[in-house]
């Protein structure tokens, strides 16, 4: 059985999010990374983990980060979120240094984190609340972004109480609350198994056609990136650093179906070769 | 590749919301009236095996009772049910009070002790996690305190604090703070640093993910706490009042005990796990509130 819910009528382009002046693909998305270095340090040990990262986002880019785990892609993304300080270099996003989080910058988790003791509605409205925004017009707004996603009558439920899928899309309507213009996922499906996971990669593919953020992806899975994303950086460990990068020139829209094209599997093979896994 | 018609204006939305709609048995379309017959049902069932448990206590008390054959040794299920009613009424000792308000004094007591103890434990433990050097510093204390017997130091509260509710308050309040200090460093430790750095990003500054994310996310576990330290307050109050009182249950246990009352030792006891339960069931109503995954109907 599959629901379809109407936001608007077909051929309609309303955007689910107010139009900011520049729009999405305004300057705010724009996202450079210059030289990034960051080293972690524990008793007697230090490792280099990023070295010299220089990494460009335009706005209304997909990028998708692909490397095996340990190669510092998730701390890099850290980093962009303001969650980590880089030991140098700097981060810029819409312009602006990044000191710390901000709400510009949504990240998404392999878990939803979802606040457990909250109900769906009040999950999607923390971001206002903590900006101690009218919650007037933000419920509103909630609501229908709820409605879109598929989750009316769930708006009383608590997170524990959804399937995996649903939870990850409250995350989603949660972090589009703040209009960012930069959503950062850190392998947000790899926890998910693999029906859920294909449902939640057209459900993303199909947000971002229609909002055109920009969209900073790490996985580790191949077929994902190509999927999803305008251009693959491919990453190596010991230390992290970004050795190779692929346009994905696939047509757009994408679905699963995408997976089984010819053009598709060529690109596959091509990125497969430059990763440098763990064991090589 | 073939062209996808239907993605124009719709959303996908995926089954699992029905899947899940099933599972959880309390999706929109279930009505109130299936859900209060199931809720009661299950009340009844719980109710039902409280009740088997204790008649199960009583009825080894009772076969005990008959089998040493004293009232003075043994007192019975009935014997001792007819001193509660009677001391309930007339006090003890002569010139003391009845039953209820030496029940009442050692509430009192225990409540407030307890308000002290975890109102300061929640914030020493709150500021060990924030800041590294308290909590540098107040660990090895804590550990210290949390070993030490507190009701050793009776005697000195009762130089520094006289023979009134005060020795016994403090005494309560001292015992409770090292538990509070290590259940709430252990609760807010736990806490899964993403959610709070996912507050953040939301646009939340670090105080407010501290107060509404962190601590209100610990406050589950912070309860468990409070409820170990209901269970030693009641502990310390009975051995307070058995050193140093002329009124509370502890007092009239002991005194019951020099005069060989033995049915108001028992009643005193019983007094004294009634309202112990009792406690425990408002901390645990309380818990209950606060955490959405509690409420589910067990299976």
């Amino acid at each position: 059985m599959r629901l379809r819910v109407n936001v608007a009528s077909e051929g309609d382009e309303v955007k689910l999010l107010d139009a900011s002046p520049e729009g999405a693909v305004g300057q705010g998305g724009h996202v450079v990374v210059s030289g990034v270095t960051k080293t972690f340090r524990r008793a007697r040990q230090s490792r280099l983990v990023l070295e010299k990262i220089d990494l460009e986002l335009e706005a209304g880019e997909f990028v998708c980060l692909l490397g095996p785990s340990g190669c510092g892609k998730s701390t890099l993304l850290n980093i962009i979120a303001g969650f980590q300080r880089a030991d140098q270099g700097k981060v810029m996003v819409g312009g602006r240094l990044v000191t710390k989080p901000g709400a510009d910058r949504c990240v998404m988790f392999q878990k939803p984190t979802l606040f457990p003791w909250m109900t769906v509605l009040d999950n999607v409205l923390f971001g206002p609340r903590a900006q101690r925004k009218r919650t007037k017009e933000a419920r509103a707004k909630a609501l229908d972004l709820l409605l879109a996603f598929g989750l009316s009558g769930f708006e009383r439920h608590y997170p524990h109480q959804l399937s995996g899928g649903m939870q990850h899309r409250v995350a989603v309507a949660r972090a589009l609350m703040n209009q960012p213009s930069l959503l950062l996922m850190d392998e947000p499906f790899a926890a998910l198994d693999a029906i859920t996971r294909a449902r939640m990669q057209e459900f993303l593919l199909d947000l971002w056609e229609r909002e055109r953020m920009t969209v900073l992806f790490v996985t580790h899975d191949l077929e994902e990136a190509i999927l999803l994303a305008d251009r693959v950086c491919v990453m190596s460990p010991r230390p992290g650093t970004i050795h190779h990068q692929a346009e994905v020139r696939l047509t757009r829209p994408r679905s699963q179906a995408t997976v089984e094209s010819l053009e598709f599997l060529e690109l596959r093979r091509a990125i497969r070769s430059t990763i440098k896994g763990d064991s090589q | 590749m073939k062209p996808v018609e239907t993605r124009e204006a719709a959303y996908l939305v995926d089954d699992v919301g029905a899947e899940s709609r099933m599972e959880v048995g309390g999706g929109p379309q279930r009505t109130g009236i299936t859900r209060l017959g199931r809720k009661l049902g299950g009340i009844l069932a719980q109710v039902t095996w409280v009740a088997l448990g204790l008649s199960l206590g009583v009825g080894v008390w009772q076969a005990a009772a008959v089998i040493l054959g004293s009232d003075v040794i043994m007192p019975g299920p009935a014997t001792t049910f007819d001193a509660f009613r009677y001391y309930m009424g007339h006090s003890y000792p002569t010139q003391g009070y009845p039953l209820w308000q030496h029940a009442w004094f050692s509430l009192e007591r225990v409540f407030l002790g307890f308000a002290i103890g975890v109102t300061v434990g929640i914030v020493l433990g709150a500021l060990m996690v924030a800041i590294r050097p308290i909590r540098r510093t107040l660990d090895p204390l804590v550990e210290a305190m949390r070993v030490l017997p507190m009701i050793a130091f009776i005697p000195m509260f009762v130089v520094w604090f006289g023979i009134g509710n005060q020795p016994k308050i403090v005494l309560i309040a001292v015992a409770v703070v090292p538990i509070m200090i290590v259940s709430v460093v252990a609760a807010l430790d736990q806490f899964p640093e993403e959610m709070v750095n996912a507050a953040q990003c939301l646009g939340a500054s670090r105080w407010y993910a501290l107060l509404h994310v962190r601590i209100r996310g610990s406050a589950p576990a912070i309860l468990t706490g409070m409820r170990l330290s209901m269970g030693v307050s009641w502990g310390n109050i009975v051995a307070a009042e058995m050193i140093v009182a002329t009124s509370g249950l502890g007092y009239i246990v002991l005194e019951a005990g020099l005069y060989l009352q033995t049915a108001l030792i028992f009643a005193g006891i019983i007094s004294i796990v009634v309202l112990g339960l009792l406690c425990d069931l408002v901390l645990r109503l309380i818990q209950r509130a606060l955490d959405p995954v509690r409420r589910e109907p067990q299976r």
